[in-house]
């Protein structure tokens, strides 16, 4: 049996979602009246045990194991709940906020580690190619051909009558800076410990 | 700095008038506390008297032999609140206007508020003499008295119309029912069976319409016209002048017989509204069977002119050429029951209305299922001939929906709607599966009990709003989340009936747009309060029931149907009296530039033969149009604004070296709120005192920086936010606060506050911080 | 209603498109030049940060400076209508126009930094850039000039059965300005039909996913072509000939990863993949190689060229 003690507010979790910056403005996590519209077209849920519904219900019952939970992790980011919650709710930007809290508290960090790459070639060059961490998988799912097109990138975008991807290293610079001043370094650097 | 106002009220003192002053002592209510004596000797007036109970009819012969013998022409009663004895004091000065009459409130401001004898004895004074002040400013004015015409239109002919047409008619009211379509009825022909809660059954719709209609149609208090809109509308005091445009029948219904040859000679098909399309018709046709008028009519959108049907017709009925007819009605009141259309489906195109031919709405579900339907009611899949195994009916389709075209509101039939039909296909083929997928079953009062005969009929409901349908191999598939199991579903299915929502109709917003009415955020006919004003409109006179006003079933449609009907009888019946402090015009300076109609909130302004007319039925006299009235045309009777200078005057009058005084402007409202003070025995600051204007924005700027600059330590104003006028009055609140700083005093002397008569302690709190306030000011 | 904008527009570079899709973006700029769209693009210009920022290793923040870049480099080449080729930048400034102009303490938080790092006129004045009239989708550009496109068509695919694959984020995060609809999109349908040729409309699954997912793909592979394949089988059922794009992610989803789904399921797809630039260029009578790229796709488009001819 639960008890829900007097003082306690299950909505503080709810709230501080709400206060998220990744929140959008009216977002109607605390108007859900669980139809599971959200779930009915979810591609997570229709493949495994995430449930955005009943993500949402946690949410608001002020259950912060949701944050340990991990089917979290299955969220697709189609934000195909988004666009039909009749209520305004978002289930995937709640899921977003989760996995960040997730991550701020220390527990995420395998489930984020091998996407750091993204940070470090933005870092070094501006852009967001895929991190090469996953090149060996993808060359063994897709083919070797896609391995070829990456090493000769350069000579078809010529024949495209397209530069060579690089960005001015003064631009580079000024990225390079502004993610120090967001401590985005740090974060990374907390990632990969 | 600026000098804009005159120290000096811009009144004359009118000191030749002979003023009464009778003071009631109330059993002691006020004269335990007020010196009476002393009172009388600081009075200044040809007559002053006293008396135990004023309100006595003793107290009435005092007052008139006074009157007469001493030749009085303005009368003060210094007594208790004018909200409790006003009427009976204007009564009581007879032969004098009863508006030359004022009452300084001794009682529940004075005597029952402050406990220190001496000071409430000298406040007594003062407000005997700012209400001696004001009197003189009065002038005789009459209540207006209307009459209206013994007559009234309800547009739309549906359930809800024809309800209030015979009620109406019934209590002896000439009524003109006027119907866009071809015939009366509206959407309840359509639906088939009705739900009876109490009896678990379902009746027939047409058979308890029918009656109804009959004797509609055969009142002879009651003029249908069909094929018939309203074109413009205006209004008087209770008078509407209506034009109505009518489209011609292309069949003389005085002459056809309803015999049907034309149907058979006319090459033209067309789908049949009357079944949600699933029906072909021809291009002349009889809405249905039990039409009223009982004659055919020519859809000429679609009529070719080839003149078959004409040379089959034994009546000679027929004829192609017709003008629209444009015809006057005057009328004394409107009720709208322009009813409701219900939401497009191809709205919410994951549902697969306009894909799958067995994807169906619930109205045509009833259409089906309707012995008079397409299918004779057997019910069949469209796509072939065959009953389905399986029905899966999903709810909330545009109800409860914040989505882009969705409506947020819940349509409040449509579980019924469900459960009725469910129970129909139940009763008459078991075998087929009903599952009704749901977000809230509602289903309140008896209802409930209609729902569980539902379930017992092995109707099954799963809990979830689905979010897609889709066609697999001969199946129809529903996605949805069966949330009480937590279980992700696709069901598979043969028919798929739409539930879908309740939306004002077109009609709704033609009508209020030509008569100015205002709309919900939903777009359905607004009500003035919907709590406690449930038929009334913004238009005095205009009056909705039915889905015009919001979803509703059949029930609860007649029911507002006859409240509209019995308000209309009330200003048949009782005419009415109207307070004369509205506004009236000068034709003479009036330049007709219309601010004045675009600025008033109560709509009492219109055009009329090219000038500008101010209904005192709709007028509150709240003065908004006199501070846009640029060539100054616009009065309001009643010398209100000389008789605030004259108050404000009178209040500061005798303020000694030292006080404090504080002047609070209160309408109707805060001042029943200030009155409830007095009544509980909460004290308050003796530097408050109450002014009762007409309306707060009456209030005007030079009021107040006269008050100001003429000893008057800070004004307070009070306002009671569910007010049309309040955030009139909020804005124009700032606006003085910078006035005031123009004439170098501190803007915090003037207080905007919220009042509410159940929260006079709050009030209460109010006048003593704002007395500290302002006695902590340099 | 919003304006889509024919001249001062900045084609925004994807890294996606850069680095998988090369011909999507040379396609892009020979649309634009043939219908007459006046664009600039800006090599300062960099990555939204999507990738990453959907697989959850960014903070919203940095993308709001990183953003909040992007945009002082098209206001300051005059250039302020940003079109996108990918539908996850798209949604990316979006929302940082959004917060940007709604949440002053964000807007002040992303000056400080830029103020920090020198670079003061970056600083964001509220209002600059409007998430709904600042900021579009390559598609939408392309969807104003649609006749235009009509006039230029020179191949008939009529033969082919053509569906569409509409970006989740393009019409489902900001839905309120998705051109013909969210619920069934239809922009993409509409594109192709004034290019004279009918598409299926509606197939089961038409406004799922691709099932990239961001981290799905890379870290939870069989969840990823689990969905994936829901739509493949359908679009299969379909018959389907070409599968139209709009979004490189969703285009490398399928393109390079249908050949694997069908070894594992053991069927054989036969859909083409194409971006809806590269498909108007192909009916234009674009190059194959030097203007659609069609040398780095997975299933080859050879044979779909062959059978036209």
């Amino acid at each position: 049996m639960d008890t829900l003690k007097i003082d306690e507010n299950p909505l503080d979790l709810a709230e501080k979602i709400l206060k998220d910056i990744k929140s959008s403005e009216g977002m109607g996590l605390l108007k859900c009246i669980q139809c599971g519209m959200c779930t009915s077209m979810c591609p997570g849920a229709r493949n495994s045990d995430y449930n955005p519904r009943d993500m949402i219900e946690r949410v608001l019952e002020g259950d912060e194991t949701i944050i340990e939970d991990e089917n979290i992790w299955n969220c697709f980011y189609c934000y195909t709940c988004h666009s039909i919650c009749p209520v305004g709710n978002s289930a995937c930007e709640v899921n977003q906020i989760l996995r960040q809290m997730a991550i701020n508290k220390g527990i995420a960090n395998d489930k984020v580690r091998p996407f750091t790459g993204f940070i470090d070639v933005m870092m070094d060059l501006g852009l967001g190619k895929i991190p090469s961490i996953f090149h060996d998988d993808l060359t063994r799912d897709i083919g070797e051909e896609w391995k070829e097109k990456n090493l000769h990138l350069d000579e078809i975008r010529e024949e495209l009558g397209l530069k060579p991807l690089s960005m001015p290293k003064e631009s580079i610079k000024e990225i390079r800076s502004l993610l120090k001043l967001t401590k985005l370094d740090k974060r990374v650097e907390k990632i990969n410990e | 700095m600026i000098k804009m106002y005159d120290t000096k009220p811009p009144i004359s003192p009118k000191l030749d008038l002979r003023v009464g002053v009778f003071i009631c002592r109330c059993g002691g209510n006020i004269s335990d506390i007020v010196d009476i004596e002393k009172v009388k000797e600081f009075i200044n007036a040809e007559v002053v008297e006293e008396f135990e109970n004023l309100c006595s009819l003793n107290g009435r012969k005092i007052i008139r032999d006074s009157i007469v013998n001493k030749d009085l022409d303005r009368v003060v009663i210094a007594a208790c609140s004018p909200i409790t004895h006003e009427k009976t004091f204007q009564d009581y000065i007879q032969p004098l206007n009863p508006y030359l009459m004022d009452m300084a409130n001794l009682r529940e401001q004075c005597s029952w508020i402050h406990e220190n004898p001496k000071k409430a004895t000298e406040k007594s004074i003062t407000l005997i003499n700012a209400s001696i002040e004001k009197v003189r400013q009065s002038q005789v004015v009459d209540p207006i008295l209307c009459q209206t015409p013994e007559s009234a239109a309800v547009i739309g002919a549906g359930i809800s119309g024809i309800n209030a047409a015979l009620s109406l008619a019934k209590q002896g009211v000439k009524t003109y029912l006027i119907e866009k379509k071809a015939s009366i009825g509206g959407n309840m022909v359509k639906i088939g069976k009705v739900f009876s809660p109490v009896k678990l059954a379902e009746e027939c719709g047409m058979c308890l319409l029918n009656p109804i209609m009959n004797e509609t149609i055969w009142h002879e208090n009651i003029e249908i016209m069909t094929n018939t809109k309203v074109l413009s509308t205006e209004r008087r005091a209770g008078n509407f002048n209506i034009l109505l445009e009518s489209n011609p029948r292309y069949v003389d219904e005085k002459k056809c017989i309803s015999c049907g040859k034309c149907i058979d000679a006319c090459p033209v098909e067309v789908p049949n509204r009357w079944d949600d399309g699933l029906s072909m018709r021809k291009a002349i046709y009889k809405p249905f069977s039990q039409s009223y008028p009982d004659a055919y009519t020519i859809d000429m959108e679609n009529c070719e002119k080839c003149g078959k049907c004409m040379r089959k017709c034994p009546m000679d009925a027929i004829y192609l050429k017709g003008e629209k007819e444009i015809t006057p009605l005057n009328v004394g009141a409107v009720v709208l029951a322009t009813g409701h259309k219900t939401f497009d489906p191809e709205l919410r195109p994951e549902y697969g209305y306009n894909r799958y031919e067995d994807v169906i709405t619930q109205s045509e579900l009833g259409r089906i299922m309707g012995v008079n339907g397409p299918t004779k009611g057997k019910l069949k899949m469209l796509s072939k001939d065959q009953v389905p195994r399986r029905i899966v009916m999903i709810q909330c389709v545009g109800s409860r929906d914040e989505k882009p075209d969705g409506h947020g509101y819940c349509s409040k039939v449509c579980c019924m709607v469900a459960l009725k039909n469910a129970n129909i296909i139940k009763h008459k083929y078991p075998d087929t599966d009903v599952i009704i997928c749901y977000t809230d079953m509602r289903t309140p009062g008896m209802y409930e009990k209609y729902y569980k005969h539902g379930q017992d009929n092995g109707i099954r409901l799963i809990r979830g709003r689905p979010g897609e349908v889709n066609k697999k191999g001969d199946c129809l598939v529903v996605r949805v989340e069966d949330t009480l199991q937590r279980k992700f579903t696709e069901i598979e299915t043969d028919m798929v009936v739409l539930s879908t929502a309740i939306e004002p109709s077109k009609g709704s917003e033609e009508i209020a747009d030509i008569m100015d009415i205002g709309l919900t955020e939903d777009l359905f006919i607004k009500e003035t309060h919907p709590k406690i004003k449930p038929v009334a409109t913004d238009v005095k006179g205009a009056y909705v029931c039915g889905t015009a006003q919001g979803p509703k079933d059949i029930t609860d449609s007649i029911m507002q149907a006859n409240a509209a009907a019995s308000k209309v009888a009330e200003i048949m019946n009782d005419g009415l009296e109207i307070e004369p402090f509205v506004a009236e015009i000068d034709d003479e300076k009036c330049n007709l530039c219309e601010d004045c109609i675009s600025i008033c909130k109560y709509k009492a302004m219109s055009i009329k033969d090219d000038q500008v007319y101010i209904d005192p039925m709709s007028c509150s006299g709240c003065g908004k149009c006199l501070t846009v009235c640029k060539p100054r045309a616009i009065n309001i009777h009643g010398n209100i604004d000389e008789k605030i200078f004259a108050t404000i005057s009178g209040m500061l009058k005798d303020k000694k070296e030292g006080e404090r005084r504080m002047l609070v402007f209160l309408d109707q409202v805060g001042y029943t709120a200030a009155d409830n003070i007095g009544v509980n025995r909460i004290y308050y600051p003796e530097s408050i005192y109450i002014i009762k204007v007409h309306s707060v924005n009456r209030v005007m700027p030079k009021h107040i920086i006269y008050a100001l600059e003429n000893g008057a330590d800070g004004v307070f104003i009070g306002e009671y936010p569910g007010d049309l006028m309040y955030q009139e009055v909020e804005k124009k609140m700032n606006q003085i606060r910078e006035e005031i700083k123009e004439h170098d005093m501190d803007p915090e002397r003037l207080q905007f506050s919220n009042v509410y008569i159940p929260y006079f302690r709050g009030l209460a709190n109010k006048f003593k911080e704002f007395d500290d306030k302002i006695g902590a000011m340099p | 209603m919003r304006n889509i904008p024919d001249k001062n527009v900045m084609l925004f570079k994807s890294c996606l498109v850069s680095g998988e899709y090369p011909g999507v973006e040379s396609s892009t700029k020979y649309v634009f030049d043939k219908v007459g769209i006046e664009y600039i693009a800006d090599d300062r210009q960099s990555c939204c940060t999507g990738l990453g920022h959907y697989s959850d290793v960014y903070d919203q923040f940095s993308t709001t400076v990183i953003g909040g870049r992007n945009f002082n480099i098209a206001k300051k080449t005059n250039h302020a209508k940003i079109a996108m080729m990918c539908s996850t930048c798209y949604a990316i400034h979006k929302k940082v126009a959004k917060l940007l102009n709604n949440n002053e303490k964000v807007r002040e938080d992303v000056n400080n930094v830029y103020e920090e790092a020198n670079l003061s006129e970056m600083k964001y004045e509220e209002g600059s850039i409007d998430s709904s009239n600042n900021i579009f989708h390559v598609i939408e550009l392309l969807y104003n000039k649609k006749d235009e496109i009509g006039k230029n068509i020179k191949i008939d695919l009529s033969k082919f059965r053509i569906a569409t694959h509409h970006a989740c984020h393009y019409c489902k995060i900001q839905y309120e300005d998705a051109i013909k609809g969210f619920r069934d999109p239809t922009i993409l349908d509409d594109l192709i039909k004034s290019c004279g040729v009918e598409t299926v409309g509606w197939y089961d699954h038409k406004r799922a996913t691709c099932g990239a997912g961001f981290r799905q793909r890379f870290v939870n592979r069989d969840l990823s072509m689990k969905v994936t394949s829901d739509k493949l089988l359908s679009l299969n059922e379909e018959k389907i000939d070409i599968l139209v794009h709009m979004c490189p992610n969703c285009q490398m989803q399928f393109d390079r990863y249908q050949p694997f789904i069908g070894k594992e399921l053991n069927i054989d797809f036969n859909i083409f993949h194409l971006n809806i630039v590269q498909l108007i260029a192909f009916l234009m009578g674009a190059d194959p190689y030097k203007v659609m790229g069609i040398q780095t796709h997975t299933v080859p488009i050879e044979p779909l060229i062959e059978k036209v001819k």
